[in-house]
């Protein structure tokens, strides 16, 4: 006869077997021992069968339940004619114990869902009362405004800028264009070298500097114009070929 | 010299910024005041913050003050955020607590003789999350390692004392327990499947 048991997870062998005994409907102090080792030895099977690693505890109570079931086949008397007492009685003696703490266990969790209503905060953050004051307190004045007219330069700027787009002001400067006016401004100024500075427009803004210095290197990639530079931040001298 | 009502007014202050238990001996020491006249303060506030039916209420955990909030009003705390329950803790878990909790001081080989299973990793989580400690070493052979609970465990478990513990009815109730009958009669009846 083969048990159909669907694996749970049992916290351990009594677990296992209390499952068992409630399932089966049995009084722990009246454990049908031979219906029951059988059902947990099959558990056990099972648990093989499905690889779930049989902790060497199962087989211990597995063991405890062959020889319970032995000793109620048997019964025996001791020397004075009396009857051995009931084998089951120690076994049913853990399972009570086990069973009352199982139920302990139940009910704390019942006190922590409870608990878990209350809610409590943190202790203060009391870093800003402990030791000394904030930095900022202790900058040097200087510091503190040059750090204040760059933001006040920065904040023009940008508004500046905002300005502009919002007016569509910005010129579009096309690179073509400005290769010829490069070229043109070669030939009227009659000089084989020019600086850089040489070929912005007045008040072209950003955009012509970036237009005329792209223009350049376009120039420079087709070998119409040599540029160098003496060092870093230096003027850029541009060379016609 | 502070009057009742100053006193109070200022635990208050120091509950508020304390936020876990906070020890009647440390308040008193504030005003240089008995702890016992400090923890009746504790207590009058506790049972004026229960009797107006505050949101916000005052509980003991272990002869320490603390506020929290109205229990009843956990779900219009829940609308405006998701509070961060307790981690659950594991069957297993619950198991070991509720040995620890109910038989302390015990050891771990009497635990494992209950659950009928080895329950070091276990111990060695409640440990972790302080809801157990080291209470000291039994005179057993072996001088083994004695476990019970902690105030996080009863702040956790919002527990004044351990004495506060749930209580089950009797264990017969769980079971459909016949009377135990003569041990003749239990082995025919046995037998007999």
């Amino acid at each position: 006869m083969s048990y159909k048991v669907k694996l749970n997870i049992f916290e351990g062998p009594f677990d296992l077997l209390v499952y068992l005994i409630e399932n089966a409907e049995m009084s722990i102090y009246d454990i049908r021992i031979s219906e029951i080792t059988e059902q947990y030895l099959a558990y056990i099977e099972e648990m093989k069968h499905q690889d779930v690693l049989v902790g060497t505890e199962f087989l211990v109570l597995a063991a405890t339940l062959i020889d319970i079931k032995s000793r109620m086949l048997l019964p025996r008397r001791n020397p004075d004619g009396e009857m051995e007492e009931d084998p089951r009685e120690e076994l049913a003696a853990r399972i009570a114990e086990y069973t009352k703490f199982k139920r302990l266990a139940a009910a704390l969790e019942a006190q922590m869902d409870a608990a878990s209503l209350k809610i409590t905060k943190p202790t203060e953050d009391l870093q800003n009362y402990i030791g000394e004051p904030d930095v900022f307190l202790k900058m040097d004045m200087n510091e503190f405004i040059l750090a204040f007219k760059a933001f006040l330069y920065k904040r023009k700027k940008n508004e500046e800028l905002q300005a502009m787009r919002q007016d569509g002001a910005v010129p579009r400067v096309s690179i073509a264009a400005k290769k010829r006016s490069i070229r043109s401004l070669f030939a009227k100024a009659k000089k084989k070298i020019l600086k850089f500075r040489a070929f912005l427009s007045k008040d072209g803004g950003r955009n012509d500097s970036v237009a005329t210095f792209l223009s350049l290197l376009d120039l420079a990639k087709e070998g119409t114009v040599g540029v160098r530079q003496g060092g870093s931040y230096e003027e850029i001298e541009v060379e016609l070929k | 010299m502070a009057t009742e009502k100053t006193i109070k007014s200022a635990f208050e202050s120091m509950m508020f910024v304390w936020g876990e238990p906070l020890d009647p001996k440390i308040a008193a020491e504030a005003f240089g005041i008995d702890k016992n006249e400090a923890k009746k303060y504790f207590e009058d506030l506790l049972q004026e913050y229960a009797e107006a039916q505050r949101g916000v209420r005052i509980r003991e955990i272990a002869g320490k003050y603390q506020f929290v909030t109205a229990e009843e009003n956990f779900d219009y705390i829940r609308a405006i955020c998701t509070p961060i329950r307790n981690r659950r803790l594991s069957q297993a878990a619950l198991e070991v607590l509720a040995i620890v909790a109910y038989k302390q001081p015990v050891t771990k080989n009497e635990i494992d003789n209950i659950r009928g299973i080895k329950s070091d990793r276990v111990l060695e989580g409640l440990l972790q999350k302080e809801l157990i400690e080291v209470k000291g070493r039994s005179e057993a052979i072996g001088r083994p390692i004695l476990y019970g609970t902690t105030e996080v465990f009863l702040s956790h478990f919002d527990l004044e004392t351990i004495k506060q513990l749930p209580l089950i009815d009797d264990l017969e109730d769980s079971f459909n327990a016949e009377p135990p009958r003569s041990v003749d009669e239990m082995r025919q009846t046995t037998l007999a499947l």
